[in-house]
């Protein structure tokens, strides 16, 4: 890094002056080098989100692609002969029950993976476009370690992208509720990842749609 | 130097459904928006992502923004900070291995006043001429000389430093008060 008298010529300059350059300088070299816009930033966003003016519709629920609303119910009673299959006639009876909570779904996302399923339930946005969500697991594998977790993600183009939260597992059903503020239009899927403390996130992939 | 429209302005004007001011907007900020992200998130993909959030964020919420409670940059800066720290917040270890003593290096104030100037110096280099912009560019983070910021731009050494003053001397405008 050059100096303040290699870089500017000072002949003329009032010592007030001088020293507002200097003081530009220093605040330069604090920041640092701007970087280089990749590509995809270089114009404005155009996708829809962006490209229409704000409205209140903003709040409202942004279906998941792959499950129109109008279609849950049959997604959900699907899904549900799957766990039925895999864990025996106690699966539905013992859910049937929980359903009758505060939560109010708007659709349901099965899972699946090696030896076992999950039910992610998202119910409407609240006023600040938060989408509650409840992930229901069945039969993942416990941590071998107590940092090890696992992780939820919306996918785009095959990749885990969003982030929704992360979870332990410390029986062979465990619950959590998670929230996302994500426009769910902008995914394709959702997986859910194992994370170590060894490996970066996202992990390898146990679960998906 | 002032600024033909303000930021505060243009996000009055973006929360109207104003595109064109939305697209200044993006222009001006693009860059350190991305510097930001960059920063905190160490990583390019996920730092273009937050980018995309912040805009839209700041899209669908720019009738939040009230000129009397300040300008237009630090109300930019606080949408964009969310949003970073949102998917910074999401990716972030479980906390039961939280070590007992502090990490070396600079803590939250000091890293969020070294954010905040880089966002300031970032958005005040995009109001400079290319050609100034340029050879601030080289003289501070190419590792060139001064000599060979000229000859790399073919220009005679003593443009280089005459352009080089005139660059800080209107970054010290468009900083305004950071300078004092």
């Amino acid at each position: 890094m050059s100096r303040f008298e290699d870089l500017v010529d000072r002949n003329g300059l009032s010592g007030e002056d001088e020293a507002r350059l200097r003081r530009v300088h220093e605040l330069l070299v604090q920041a640092g080098p701007p970087p280089d816009l990749p590509p995809a930033l270089e114009r404005p966003p155009s996708a829809p989100s962006v490209a229409s003016a704000p409205s209140d519709d903003d709040a409202e629920i942004l279906q998941f692609p792959l499950l129109p609303r109008r279609r849950w119910p049959i997604v959900a009673v699907a899904a549900a002969l799957v766990a039925l299959v895999v864990f025996g006639g106690g699966y539905l009876t013992g859910h049937s029950k929980k359903k009758a909570s505060s939560f109010e779904t708007t659709f349901v996302v099965p899972m699946s993976g090696h030896n076992s399923v999950a039910f992610l339930r998202v119910a409407a946005r609240d006023s600040a476009g938060n989408a509650p969500m409840e992930l229901e697991v069945n039969n993942l594998p416990t941590q071998k370690k107590k940092t090890d977790y696992y992780e939820l993600w919306l996918t785009r183009d095959g990749k885990a992208i969003a982030p929704c939260g992360s979870f332990r597992v410390n029986q062979r059903n465990t619950t959590v509720r998670l929230s996302v503020p994500y426009d769910f239009k902008r995914f394709e899927g959702w997986v859910v990842t194992k994370q170590t403390a060894a490996h970066p996130a996202p992990g390898p992939v146990v679960m998906s749609t | 130097m002032q600024l033909v429209t303000s930021d505060g302005e243009l996000i009055q004007r973006a929360a109207t459904g104003d595109r064109s001011a939305f697209e200044d907007l993006y222009h001006r900020y693009a860059r350190p928006v991305f510097g930001l992200a960059l920063r905190r998130l160490g990583d390019r993909g996920r730092a273009e992502d937050a980018v995309q959030e912040t805009f839209a964020s700041i899209w669908r919420s720019a009738g939040s923004y009230k000129p009397d409670r300040g300008p237009g940059a630090p109300w930019l800066y606080a949408v964009a900070r969310n949003a970073i720290v949102d998917r910074a917040r999401a990716r972030s270890e479980m906390p039961a291995d939280i070590p007992d003593e502090a990490a070396p290096g600079p803590g939250p104030g000091e890293r969020a006043e070294q954010s905040w100037v880089a966002w300031r110096v970032h958005r005040a280099l995009e109001e400079l001429p290319e050609r100034e912009r340029e050879v601030l560019a080289l003289a501070y983070w190419s590792g060139l000389s001064q000599s060979e910021v000229a000859q790399f731009l073919g220009i005679p050494l003593g443009t280089v430093k005459t352009r080089t003053r005139a660059a800080l001397a209107k970054l010290s405008e468009i900083l305004g008060d950071d300078v004092e």
